[in-house]
């Protein structure tokens, strides 16, 4: 097939009608960076929506107790060696640590409430909210620490602060109830009220010593990035471990799962529907430009051009445009990214998002899979669109067209 | 014979015109040898196009056979036509019909590149062919900025440069002043000459014909009257 020639004769008619074609191609760059920024939003809130369930005390995968879902308390407990590590490549894994986490009465001298009691080396919390929220007052500062940190929330329905005392009531290893005293070391300012409500750390040891056994509740691993490999540091986890569950996140965070899941349906619905509205101006476009040339077509059939060869010629217009559509709707797209910067604040509607377990700094983030992905869908629906002109124009009668 | 560049044998075209069925040929039996210049003539109507239209395989006889150049033609699927047409067959439309994208060689050219030549031979070929019809210092122009009579050149260009075996004309001379139409049939007879090719030209125009060494007259589809032959039976 004279490629060359079909490549010159498809620009060139390409320029033949400037304004429309530049119409067309403004709409295909409209679109697909439409595409490439609502896609890279989505991205940002699904990398959020993760990464707050992974950092909720869950990680990538987490090893429990058979039963402790049900029933989370010191009986569905296990012990781990001191030696312990997962067994993954140092370069995939960021952290892991081992918790004792069960419930607890907390009772300032005006309020109680009832909330996890989390037993932590803070070491290790790197790998968790608990690592990276701002106190006020002081952080736990080891495994041994003796005092407890609340969240701010936690502290206001108290009506307590740093420095003050707590205690907390929880059922020891033998079944009987321990209750304790302990020292506010600090109060954290987490991302969301829930976590804040929640959660109520202490050293480990000093928990393991309250129940009187040195057990844990939780080993959870985190790996590096969005967790990719995740399944089969599930699997080794659950050699290890043959005795306990092991769970990854979506399976204990099946909420975020379902958002995340959610997102991407999103992405793609949303795409459909630019490629709908393009594909449908583009095969317009595509048969006006076929039924101007029908004289010129016919004339090419009549001296000896193959039928393959003009169908070519029309799908090559098509994708040509798209291709040139297609890279600047990236540029764009990436521009409009680039602008957008640190991000989106959501904090006006700082509750809802809150909710949803979201930052409220909605961060785009763009993916070179998602961009090629753009790119080859866009391209195949150009040559989608084409075919069905292609016919129009291969259909052509080199007899009739020259009659006229 | 070896010599016969076209042969029907008993050509008939039917068209189909709101029911009524249009006899465009009745068992055409015609022949061209290497190296005729022959006049198609007849009055509007008569079946000219239609004949030079299923000769050059761009259109298909219900009944009847069409060899050119020893190759039949009923044989031939589309694609083997078109084929056929590019390496034996030669056009020169009554309407230009030049690509109002390329310059003048492009149009030349591109026949040449539907063949598979190689880029320096074929604007080479192309030259020459542009310089054999006096055009070829509006190589680079395109059809928009050339006149009738030159796009006709161009378009004749475009014909001979693959160098035919066969040039069919349908009504060359249709959009063009005499004076124009003088020169291009010249052109023609020396092409006819000086190159051997063959030629077959239908038309209605005297000029044309006086030209033409041999003259084919249609009436109603059938050969009326032909200046090779003593008598038509
Ligand atoms: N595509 C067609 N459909 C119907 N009738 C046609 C078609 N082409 C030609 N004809 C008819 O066939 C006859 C011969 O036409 P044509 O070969 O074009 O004659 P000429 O070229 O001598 O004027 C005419 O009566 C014409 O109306
Ligand atoms: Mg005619």
């Amino acid at each position: 097939m004279p490629l060359k020639l079909l490549t010159q004769l498809s620009c060139r008619n390409l320029f033949r009608h400037k304004r429309r074609n530049l119409m067309l191609l403004s709409a295909i760059v409209v679109a697909v960076a439409g595409v490439v920024v609502l896609n890279s939003l989505l991205r940002g809130f699904q990398y959020d929506m993760q990464e707050a369930a992974v950092s909720n005390l869950t990680g990538h995968a987490k090893v429990l107790a058979p039963g402790y879902l049900d029933d989370p308390s010191i009986e569905k407990s296990f012990q781990l060696a001191k030696d312990w590590r997962p067994d993954v490549a140092d370069d995939q894994l960021e952290g892991w640590a081992a918790r004792i986490r069960i419930p607890a009465v907390i009772m300032s001298e005006r309020e109680t409430r009832g909330v996890q009691f989390v037993g932590v080396d803070p070491q290790r919390e790197s790998i968790s909210f608990l690592g990276s929220v701002a106190h006020r007052g002081e952080a736990l500062q080891s495994a041994a620490d003796r005092r407890v940190v609340i969240g701010e929330s936690l502290a206001e329905q108290l009506d307590t602060d740093v420095g003050r005392r707590l205690v907390l009531i929880t059922q020891g290893a033998d079944g009987l109830n321990r209750e304790a005293g302990f020292r506010i070391a600090g109060v954290y300012d987490a991302d969301g009220e829930n976590l804040e409500k929640i959660f109520v750390f202490t050293g480990i040891e000093r928990l393991q010593a309250l129940v009187d056994a040195e057990v844990v509740t939780e080993v959870s691993v985190k790996l590096v990035g969005n967790g990719a490999g995740e399944s089969s540091i599930k699997d080794s986890l659950a050699a290890f471990f043959d005795d306990l569950d092991v769970l990854d996140w979506q399976e204990l965070e099946p909420q975020a799962a379902a958002m995340f899941l959610f997102a991407d349906a999103a992405m793609f619905i949303w795409f459909l529907i630019m490629m709908g509205a393009l594909i449908f101006g583009l095969v317009n476009t595509l048969i006006t430009a076929v039924m101007e040339r029908i004289k010129e077509l016919g004339m090419l059939r009549a001296v000896g051009m193959r039928p393959g060869a003009v169908v070519m010629q029309v799908v090559m217009e098509s994708t040509l445009i798209m291709a040139v559509g297609v890279v600047l709707g990236i540029l764009v797209g990436w521009l409009f990214i680039l602008w957008l910067g640190e991000g989106i604040d959501l904090s006006r509607w700082a509750e809802g998002v809150e909710m949803a377990g979201m930052r409220s700094l909605l961060v785009p983030r763009l993916f070179m899979n998602d961009l090629v992905l753009v790119a080859g869908l866009s391209l195949f629906f150009g040559f989608v669109a084409s075919l069905y002109p292609a016919w129009r124009a291969v259909k052509i009668k080199p007899l009739d067209a020259l009659r006229r | 014979m070896a010599d016969d560049v076209v042969v029907c044998r008993g050509v008939t075209r039917t068209y189909q015109d709101d029911a009524v069925p249009v006899l465009a040929l009745q068992g055409v039996d015609f022949t061209v040898t290497k190296g005729e210049f022959v006049s198609l003539a007849g009055p509007s109507g008569s079946g000219k196009s239609t004949l030079l239209n299923v000769i050059g395989g761009l259109d298909r006889p219900d009944a009847g056979g069409i060899h050119v150049d020893g190759v039949h033609l009923n044989e031939l699927s589309e694609s083997e036509l078109s084929d056929l047409r590019l390496s034996k067959m030669g056009f020169v439309f009554q309407a230009y019909n030049l690509i109002p994208v390329l310059s003048a060689s492009e149009n030349v050219e591109f026949i040449l590149q539907l063949q598979g030549l190689p880029a320096a031979e074929r604007a080479e070929r192309a030259q020459a062919a542009l310089d054999a019809l006096g055009v070829g210092e509006l190589a680079h122009r395109r059809p928009g900025e050339l006149s009738g009579g030159q796009q006709q050149r161009v378009a004749v260009a475009r014909a001979i440069v693959t160098e035919p075996v066969l040039l069919l004309a349908d009504e060359p001379s249709a959009n063009l002043d005499s004076n124009t139409t003088e020169e291009l049939l010249a052109l023609l007879r020396s092409l006819n000459e000086t190159r051997g090719v063959t030629i077959l030209a239908a038309t209605h125009d005297p000029m044309v014909m006086s030209f033409a060494k041999r003259r084919v007259q249609l009436r109603d589809g059938m050969i009326a009257e032909d200046s090779a032959r003593v008598a038509v039976a």
